[in-house]
């Protein structure tokens, strides 16, 4: 059975247990996400790492339109949205198999 | 068994020189990944997932021989996504060759004449192309999702076979290989001339698109038993026969995470090639702050009840032939004899 996509989500943080667990999701998440800052801006990218053991927790990410990572404090994340496409969706074994069933039967001689 | 002497003598000294020194967990294969790009969506791969824009990132050379450097070990694979689309290959080759590190570079082949052609590539007994050959000609296209892949890597190892390159092919089997087909396999892969075959079960990626097809344990001893059950002298593996004991049901290993570390655009991986469960900024962070007891099938860890995958069994296998006198006398018997 294929997991449900995240892709859209946008869970409610309102403490700690959920803000990390909004972060483990978005770290297995195969798509971007928009994390919006405690200061109002919103950060977009693919959130690739995170560490809640550390010192200070963070998590990491390639921004979209950045070069580089950039890390970011648990602390400071107020909110986080699935936005990107979800690259790791649908089942695209099956999808080959059914088009090279398609090609085989337009291929084979009517009767046949 | 097909590993050079040389290759082998390297690898020997260097675990026993670990095990003076008594380090009991050290890497044996880097798995070095410079780009998560690949010109393939292969069913079974978990590993090219992600938005464009980290696609289109790649690590540069100077952190692939930092990433080398930190890590130590006397071998470098370069799996990916697929390595000879990364702009630097060849450099990064000619770098690691310089450095004695015996390079495997895994590849779907599709580049490889023309790369060659162009002159990417200096033949060395430290480079070996590593080529991803999951079958006979059916087999493979279907397992890589495109018709024509089986010929085209046909045509990139017999390119790299005339100009004097070492190769070898690596093959990853789900539950749908046939054992009379793999045998048929062998045979042409010998008869093309490859200097030895790496086999492996495939691990079930969460996020690889076919799911139903990855082996579970006692059928990956089924399957590997019945295709290895009497090996012709003339099939050379380019792996350790214990790790093909094992994969028969022979051998009882546990799994060695820190064997084979893998890293990438994302840093040190925990804990292994197939799992990702976070990443360390350094492999000293990553060596001395994963939480080793948790993975492997003693552990109990859900996730590594099936696992008989090389990158974790294949360093275990090795450490048992460099380490004990039965790993070492089966290992000597399995080589002369043949048999598995």
């Amino acid at each position: 059975m294929e997991e449900k996509s995240l892709e859209g989500w946008a869970p409610d943080i309102h403490d700690a247990a959920t803000l990390a667990e909004a972060v483990d999701r978005a770290f297995d998440y195969r798509g971007d996400v928009t994390v919006l800052l405690d200061d109002g801006r919103e950060l977009i990218g693919y959130l690739f790492n995170r560490n809640p053991d550390a010192a200070e927790p963070f998590v990491q990410m390639f921004e979209r339109e950045g070069s580089g990572a950039s890390s970011i404090p648990y602390a400071r994340i107020r909110a986080i949205r699935f936005t990107g496409k979800d690259t790791a969706a649908g089942n695209s074994y099956a999808a080959w198999l059914r088009s090279k069933e398609a090609a085989k039967a337009a291929s084979s001689p009517p009767g046949a | 068994m097909s590993v050079p002497v040389s290759q082998m003598w390297t690898v020997a000294t260097y675990v026993l020189g670990q095990r003076l020194r008594g380090h009991t967990r050290y890497p044996l294969v880097l798995m070095l990944e410079p780009l998560f790009r690949c010109n393939l969506a292969c069913a079974g791969c978990g590993k090219i997932q992600y938005p464009g824009h980290v696609l289109r990132k790649h690590l540069s050379v100077e952190q692939c021989l930092a990433a080398v450097e930190e890590c130590g070990a006397p071998m470098v694979s370069i799996p990916g996504g697929e390595p000879l689309m990364y702009p630097e290959i060849g450099r990064l080759v000619t770098e690691l060759v310089a450095r004695r590190k015996y390079v495997y570079l895994c590849t779907n082949a599709i580049l490889l004449k023309e790369k060659l052609q162009e002159g990417w590539f200096t033949p060395s007994k430290y480079l070996s192309f590593s080529v991803h050959m999951d079958g006979l000609k059916p087999e493979h296209d279907e397992a890589v999702c495109r018709d024509g892949v089986f010929d085209q890597a046909i045509e990139g190892i017999k390119e790299a076979l005339r100009r004097g390159f070492r190769v070898t092919t690596n093959t990853t089997l789900f539950d749908n290989a046939s054992p009379i087909r793999m045998q048929m396999f062998f045979d042409e892969m010998m008869d093309l001339g490859v200097e030895g075959m790496m086999l492996s079960p495939g691990y079930s990626y969460s996020k690889a698109p076919d799911q139903e097809h990855f082996l579970r344990r006692q059928k990956t001893n089924e399957l590997f038993g019945k295709m290895l059950e009497n090996p012709k002298k003339r099939w050379k593996f380019n792996q350790s026969p214990l790790f093909l004991q094992f994969l028969m049901g022979k051998q009882d290993f546990e799994c060695t995470p820190w064997g084979n570390p893998t890293y990438n655009l994302f840093g040190w991986q925990r804990p292994c090639y197939l799992l990702q469960e976070g990443y360390a900024a350094t492999f000293k962070e990553l060596m001395e702050t994963t939480r080793w007891e948790e993975y492997g099938r003693k552990s109990g860890n859900d996730k590594c009840q099936d696992c008989m995958v090389h990158c974790g069994h294949e360093p275990t296998a090795v450490n048992h032939t460099f380490t004990s006198w039965k790993g070492f006398r089966d290992t000597v018997a399995a080589t002369v004899t043949g048999k598995l």
